[in-house]
């Protein structure tokens, strides 16, 4: 029994970089091996769904993108299932992105499911307003006055040349607001200074850790719903049926976890040899 | 002593006044200065300031490799980069069917391709660094020392496999027979009695395996034992009653460090 | 801060200004604002009261907040090892709250270096957090009376993206390997790449931030931490002035305050549902 403890006290100094290669294969197996884990809708992403089901037809949702491409694999495919749910049921879609990063994710967003799976019009179905710096400042100029803030589109194109930005003047117009967000700026801003003031209805989607600061909001009932890092992506899209690449990336996460937390056990038998032994002696 | 000491508080005083009491007027001038003008004022200030850093980088890693200092060759790649980005976003588009501007996320520039071909890459390598170092940090901090540390282990370890998939694929069942394995070690810990452990372990085992016979085994029953039920009322409870608890103070020391700025009792920013 | 004449003397002329706005009928007010500019109004009343009263030598007890009592160890720590301070004022700008209280604590940091003669590294990722803790640390080194100490350099710009400045830091903590490494400010993601490299180097590390997400992360990874409201404390904990002390206390009561109003709003709000009153707390409380 003590050369088993020994074993154990020495295999729990072992050198962090070990803990690294388990958790790499942990992660990169199930990429190669899917194992094709059942995925079950929490409540958080049901509200989500439930609200953009609830949208009557033709309605204006306000899409602002907030992340990165440090955060893509989180947020990228919830606004992916995002836009296809809203183009599927017939929505008008107006892209914001008070990121600079956040164009380039809604471009890619945009070619790969409005252009490339839906065959959509651009300025009829869907438009990209761009990036506009400022933070708050956008969000607040946005509640008063688009046309202020947008002269132009993404594209160079005057906003007022674009036929689905007709009548559409302030946040008020929209019927919905989604926040993807990976921070600061992102949904708490947009339900301080626009969804709250106005009443427009906003959801949102964002990474796991920020899901703590937003949750409160969730149960306040000024947020519809959250999508909470991957797994909330993966659930979307198994409610939208529409599997991705959150759904894939869900094995991984699993296996990583499990991982995580045998890691925790074992130190913590560790711990508890290493107490035995000092009160022993 | 007039420009450095007294003009500074005049107009982080006035300016924090107007903008703190501004959002009571209601007057189309002023609200246009505290909802637009005050904050792209900042803005606009931070944007030009860019350059004091940009000079200061250049100064620092240009002195490093003039120097020749420990760890130079690292400083061609950083100054190096900045005129990379330079080049791409200002003078070479790399396609000449775009205009300057959209230039940035347009098809077929240099500047896209550096964003897609190394600034992705690496932004994303940084953030999976993320992935190691929770494992390694997890390993090392979650020890079982007192009654705080093993709710924190506990709960963590629900969320943790509640949240994935993995979760809810684990039976309610599984989880009360591993409790009553846990249970047992309790007992024998605390009477040390051969006969009273086999009990214990004998009698939850006879339970859980009746019970779960009469309800048919379900996965999700009995709710307080389904991993991602648990781990919706950790979250949903416990954890934004904490949370709501840490913003309000957050909130209070956020107010309290802003009233004494536009006060003047806080002058540190002039080094005070 | 004023003396009494002069501040009853203010004080009486805002309120009689405010008292005549009033009775010409509040122009260009928005009244249904008008609980929180009470609010408002009642807090700064209830800090200035406390600062005075710190001023005038009242006696504010302050508890011992270890992280900040293990400041000074870890600038002793690096001072006898031969090895430098890194501190990190967070990856925001000024415009955030927690950014300015990361630069005070930094001003309090580079007395204790300069009187150790411990060198100090400073990398920053905005421009004027660069200016501003520049000129902060060069007041505190010209205070403790060696200027001759100070350089430029040590507050250095980085660069603006979250990542690409934790790449930085992280080759800083694993090129130079500083003896301590304090993290007082605004955080993000990053916060745990950090504080895990300064852990690998074996570092004391003291972090601070009201970034409620990150604050996991750096219990989990530092010495010490200083959570929430302990941050804003952090100056007047160090500086040990009457004046800033006395706002901790108007802080402490001001939480005091709102913790009553939670309870009696619960209360009002419970019997408004039974239907034994008509006045409903939450539409008074709700924020136009």
């Amino acid at each position: 029994m003590d050369k088993l403890f020994d074993l154990i006290l020495r295999a729990g100094t072992v050198d962090r970089r070990w803990i690294f290669l388990v958790i790499g294969l942990a992660v990169l197996l199930p990429l190669f091996f899917p194992l094709g884990l059942p995925i079950r809708a929490t409540i958080a992403t049901q509200k989500v769904y439930d609200a953009v089901e609830a949208l009557e037809g033709n309605s204006k949702v306000l899409v602002s993108f907030e992340y990165g491409p440090s955060t893509k694999p989180e947020i990228h495919p919830m606004t992916v299932g995002l836009l296809k749910h809203l183009f599927t049921n017939g929505h008008q879609v107006y892209v914001t992105c008070l990121w600079p990063d956040g164009q380039f994710m809604a471009e890619e967003a945009l070619t790969e499911v409005a252009e490339e799976e839906f065959n959509l019009s651009y300025g009829e179905d869907y438009v990209l307003l761009g990036f506009r710096p400022g933070n708050e400042a956008v969000v607040k100029g946005m509640v008063s006055n688009i046309r202020k803030l947008y002269t132009t589109d993404a594209r160079g194109t005057l906003v007022d040349d674009i036929p689905m930005m007709k009548n559409i003047n302030k946040v008020a117009d929209f019927d919905f607001i989604f926040s993807a967000s990976a921070g600061y700026p992102g949904t708490v801003e947009w339900v301080q200074y626009a969804s709250d003031p106005t009443g427009v209805p906003i959801s949102t989607g964002t990474t796991s850790i920020q899901v703590n600061d937003i949750m409160p909001m969730v149960n306040s009932g000024q947020v519809q719903g959250i999508l909470a890092g991957m797994p909330g992506a993966a659930e979307y899209e198994a409610l939208i049926g529409s599997p991705g690449i959150g759904t894939s990336g869900m094995d991984a996460q699993s296996i990583a976890h499990l991982v995580i937390v045998l890691f925790i056990v074992f130190g913590n038998i560790t711990y508890f040899i290493e107490v035995q032994r000092s009160k022993k002696y | 002593m007039l420009w450095k000491r007294q003009i500074p508080i005049l107009i982080a005083t006035v300016v924090g006044l107007s903008t703190l009491f501004g959002w009571f007027i209601d007057h189309p001038t002023i609200e246009s200065f505290v909802n637009d003008d005050a904050t792209q004022w900042y803005d606009i200030l931070a944007s030009f300031a860019i350059f004091l850093g940009a000079l200061n980088l250049m100064k620092l890693q240009g002195k490093k490799i003039i120097k020749q200092q420990s760890g130079w060759q690292y400083s061609i790649f950083a100054i190096g980069g900045f005129f990379f980005a330079i080049i791409a976003g200002f003078i070479y588009k790399g396609n000449d069917a775009v205009e300057w501007g959209i230039h940035v996320t347009s098809k077929g520039t240099l500047f896209k391709w550096m964003f897609e071909y190394m600034f992705t890459p690496l932004s994303a390598t940084m953030f999976a660094l993320l992935a190691f170092f929770v494992a390694s940090a997890s390993y090392r901090a979650f020890r079982v020392r007192n009654l705080e540390a093993t709710l924190l282990l506990v709960s963590g370890i629900i969320i943790m496999v509640g949240r994935v998939p993995l979760g809810s694929s684990i039976s309610s069942w599984f989880i009360m027979y591993l409790l009553v394995l846990i249970a047992t070690l309790v007992v024998n810990v605390k009477f040390k009695d051969k006969k009273i452990t086999f009990g214990a372990l004998l009698g939850g085992l006879l339970i859980v395996t009746i019970w779960g016979s009469l309800l048919g085994w379900p996965i999700d029953q009995p709710n307080l034992f389904y991993l991602p039920i648990l781990q919706d009322w950790i979250y949903n409870n416990p954890n934004v009653a904490g949370a709501r608890a840490i913003m309000i103070g957050i909130g209070l020391g956020i107010f309290a460090t802003s009233i004494r700025y536009i006060l003047g009792l806080e002058k540190s920013y002039i080094g005070e | 801060m004023l003396k009494d004449k002069e501040f009853w003397l203010v004080a009486g002329g805002m309120s009689l200004a405010f008292i005549i706005y009033w009775l010409a009928g509040t122009p260009l007010f928005k009244e249904e604002r008008i609980v929180m500019f009470l609010v408002i109004v009642i807090m700064s009343a209830n800090l200035i009261y406390y600062t005075r009263f710190a001023r005038k030598g009242g006696e504010i007890f302050l508890r011992a907040i270890p992280g900040l009592k293990a400041v000074e160890e870890a600038v002793g720590r690096s001072t006898e090892m031969g090895k430098s301070v890194l501190y990190v004022p967070g990856i925001m700008d000024m415009d955030q709250v927690e950014t300015v209280a990361g630069v005070i604590i930094l001003g309090h940091v580079s007395k204790m270096t300069s009187r150790y003669e411990t060198s100090l590294n400073v990398p920053v990722s905005r421009s004027i957090v660069m200016k501003a803790a520049r000129e902060t640390v060069r007041e505190a080194y010209t205070m403790e009376g060696r200027p001759d100490l100070f350089q430029d350099d040590m507050v250095h710009y980085l660069t603006d993206d979250q990542f690409a400045y934790a790449a930085g830091v992280n080759g800083i903590m694993v090129r130079e390997k500083p003896a301590a490494c304090l993290y007082m400010g605004k955080f993000y993601a990053e916060s745990l790449i950090l504080a895990e490299t300064g852990n690998s180097i074996g570092a004391i590390q003291i972090a601070g931030t009201a970034s409620q997400s990150q604050i996991p992360f750096f219990v989990t990874a530092c010495d010490y931490t200083l959570i929430g409201e302990e941050f804003f404390a952090a100056s007047a904990y160090l500086s040990q002035s009457p004046e800033l002390m006395g706002g901790l206390k108007g802080q402490d009561m001001m939480k005091a305050g709102v913790t009553a109003t939670i309870l009696l709003s619960l209360l009002m709000r419970i019997l408004f549902d039974l239907g034994l009153i008509k006045w409903n707390i939450i539409s008074i409380l709700t924020v136009q």
